[in-house]
């Protein structure tokens, strides 16, 4: 147990209850960007002074992708869509709190459950997995594109937290493979919005409903 | 000279060719380079499983992080049959844009270079041994994909690229949780830190990895894959992107990207196969999801008049029966292999042909379809007999690989899941008959001027089918060696 890494992982979980009780927009764009600096932090936090190169490296390139590029490329897409700001939520933000803290809970418990994961600190796994379920939960829970866009950034945050507590080596080519992959979704998904704003004159993801069957 | 070159060109081959498509200067350069660098890049993809399947053990490069063995081998034969058809069948089906200028030079170029980089990326999954690295593959199809759903943009297909990038990023993500537990799996079993991802590796010591992690593993990538590959309950992407997609592009989604994923399913399975005492928990997952897929879709065929989403439908019930021949294992893994080719072929030239027929009758409505044979005899007799072939009518070779997969339940015993999917086969059949009667047999009211097709139309319609024909009533024996080959990968054996 170590001091910072401890606070990365406290705040990793605030940040997912800020994101699921705000209604802004931009608020939510921002906390998601504060969540991806603390991602990229929380691997060289956790080797401490016995840093390599190769994780200080991937470090930055997170921290420059999910702290500032992916932000950047969702505000566009707001700003060229020229959308309104606010969530408009399924679910208001006091449920989505609520749901937060059930989350938590499932969270510490399934980790209590899966005692067979080699897992090299205590509190990682379960903020994985609670990290997780809240990107699984901006996904279904808010109308918006965009949100879903930032439920699929969280959901990711979740996993590669999960892949640090597992302590796994991936190989570097991989790790940046993903990444790639990442940014071209973001990228992507961005163009998708704005595409689809041209044609419908709104991003409310509820209304693409006209394929059935 | 080592045979391993070939690999990383699969990979270096479609990435030049979809960044020489960015260059061409006019549409129809554009088009002819989707054609003729299609078949080149397919040409490759053929000599590399030539190759592969001619020597002993595997083919690897790059350190082992390139390979190709009989399973892949296969897929890579399949997917150049498929891209080759399609690619040629672009042709016809961009050739009134070209002809009436309605096909941009921007939309053209954008169309070939996301074709060549889909290529690129189902190649890399193929050949990849790594299993990080096939997540990176299959992923990126998806986003090279996206767009191509939406070469013309309207508010159906803008719909339906959105649903399909969300649904399949997330579903493809889960899979990802499903490979890093694969890699956890592999704690104590021997195998170093930064080959935890190598399939060589992990099939090499399936018996010493942590049982309990490769069964979450499993869950997590049969759901996560199985988004992708259009398995039920997880399909509901599917027939919006299918049908909204341009037809050649319907074509590989059905013919080869659903498999891609499903391949990378078929990948794990013989490690979870491996486990001690564990010998068929898998494949009864595949089972399950199987059946669960030929029923769901058998039920929506019945009531579509779409012709586009009919064969999409078709796609989510032959993808089940694949998965569950599969999960019946002996035999089934031959037929079920055998069916992946049957299926991708008769799939694709049904795609081209509703497609066309779509373009000459103004809608996909097959209420209001009908008589496609005085439309155009080529388009109109080849989705009458690829629907036929598709339905299971008996001298096709579908018939023959679903029989041998109900012959396998039956064989051991498991009456229920043969009922089951006699039952599902039942409604497809009836449902889909009913309306390929609709549209092929009955009168028609106004009189049209049938539409001349050219040779190679003609060509990549009949020759196809006649093959399926051919392969109905009796499969060559090195193409049933290279099936058997292939299913003693699934069945665990090096």
């Amino acid at each position: 147990m170590t001091l910072p890494l401890d606070t990365i992982l406290v705040t990793v979980i605030l940040t997912c209850f800020l994101i699921m009780g705000t209604t802004r927009l931009l608020t939510a764009i921002r906390i998601s960007a504060i969540q991806g600096i603390c991602i990229g932090l929380l691997p060289v936090a956790a080797s401490g002074a016995h840093t390599s190169i190769r994780v200080a490296l991937l470090g930055l390139v997170i921290i420059v992708l999910k702290g500032f590029a992916f932000p950047r490329l969702l505000k566009r897409a707001i700003r060229e869509s020229s959308t309104s700001t606010e969530m408009m939520p399924f679910v208001g933000s006091t449920a989505s709190i609520v749901t937060g803290i059930l989350a938590l809970i499932v969270a510490f418990w399934i980790d209590s459950r899966m005692e067979f994961l080699p897992g090299s600190h205590s509190l990682v796994a379960p903020v994985a997995f609670f990290t997780i379920i809240t990107g699984l939960f901006m996904i279904v829970a808010r109308k918006l594109a965009i949100t879903q866009v930032v439920g699929y950034l969280i959901l990711e945050n979740g996993i590669y937290v999960f892949g640090l507590a597992i302590a796994l080596e991936v190989p570097i080519i991989v790790e940046l493979g993903v990444l790639l992959d990442m940014f071209v979704a973001v990228f992507v998904m961005g163009i998708a919005i704005f595409r689809i704003n041209r044609e419908f004159n709104h991003m409310d993801s509820d209304q693409l409903r006209n394929l059935k069957g | 000279m080592h045979k391993g070159w070939i690999l990383p060109l699969l990979l270096f081959l479609p990435t030049l060719l979809a960044g020489i498509g960015m260059l061409a200067r006019t549409p129809r350069m554009a088009v002819r380079l989707l054609t003729w660098g299609t078949l080149a890049s397919a040409g490759a993809s053929v000599a590399a499983a030539l190759l592969a399947l001619n020597q002993a053990g595997e083919l690897k490069a790059m350190g082992a992080w390139l390979m190709v063995d009989a399973l892949s081998a296969y897929h890579l034969l399949v997917m150049a049959v498929v891209f080759s058809l399609s690619g040629l069948y672009s042709r016809s089906y961009f050739e009134p844009d070209l002809i009436d200028g309605s096909l941009s030079l921007g939309t053209a170029r954008r169309f070939a270079a996301l074709w060549f980089a889909s290529m690129a990326a189902m190649n890399l999954v193929l050949v990849s041994n790594n299993l990080g690295l096939m997540w990176v593959g299959i992923e990126a199809t998806t986003l090279v994909t996206a767009f191509l759903i939406c070469i013309h943009a309207t508010p159906t297909s803008l719909e339906a690229m959105w649903k399909y990038l969300l649904m399949c990023s997330v579903g493809v993500a889960l899979a990802f949780m499903g490979t890093l537990l694969l890699a956890a799996a592999t704690h104590g079993s021997g195998i170093e830190g930064a080959d935890a991802l190598l399939w060589t590796e992990l099939r090499d010591s399936a018996a010493r990895l942590n049982p309990k992690l490769v069964k979450i593993a499993f869950l997590f990538l049969v759901v996560g894959y199985g988004t992708k590959a259009g398995l039920a309950p997880m399909h509901n992407w599917l027939p919006d992107a299918h049908s909204q997609a341009p037809a050649p592009v319907s074509a590989i989604f059905s013919g080869f990207l659903l498999n891609a994923a499903l391949y990378c399913i078929l990948r794990t399975l013989p490690l979870v196969e491996a486990l001690p005492g564990q010998a068929g928990w898998g494949r009864e997952i595949l089972v399950a999801f199987g059946l669960i897929s030929i029923l769901v879709a058998a039920v929506f065929i019945i009531a579509q008049h779409d012709v586009k989403r009919l064969l999409a439908y078709s796609s989510v019930e032959h993808l089940g029966i694949i998965a569950l021949g599969v999960g019946l294992g002996g035999l089934g893994y031959v037929a079920a292999l055998f069916h992946i080719f049957n299926n991708s072929v008769s799939k694709s030239v049904g795609f081209f042909c509703a497609g066309s027929i779509g373009k000459l009758a103004g809608t996909h409505d097959m209420r209001k379809i009908n008589r496609v044979m005085a439309l155009s005899k080529v388009w109109g007799g080849g989705l009458t007999g690829s629907l036929l072939a598709i339905i299971g009518a008996a001298p096709f070779a579908l018939f023959l690989s679903e029989f041998l997969i109900l012959h396998t339940a039956i064989q051991q015993g498991h009456w229920f899941i043969a009922g089951a999917f006699l039952f599902g086969l039942a409604l497809v059949f009836i449902g889909a008959l009913r309306h390929l009667i609709s549209i092929s047999w009955e009168p028609h009211v106004e009189p049209v001027t049938p539409h001349r097709a050219t040779l190679l139309e003609g060509a990549i319609v009949f020759v196809p089918l006649a093959t399926l024909l051919m392969l109905g009533v009796s499969v060559p024996a090195p193409f049933w060696h290279l099936l058997e080959k292939a299913a003693r990968i699934l069945g665990g054996a090096s």
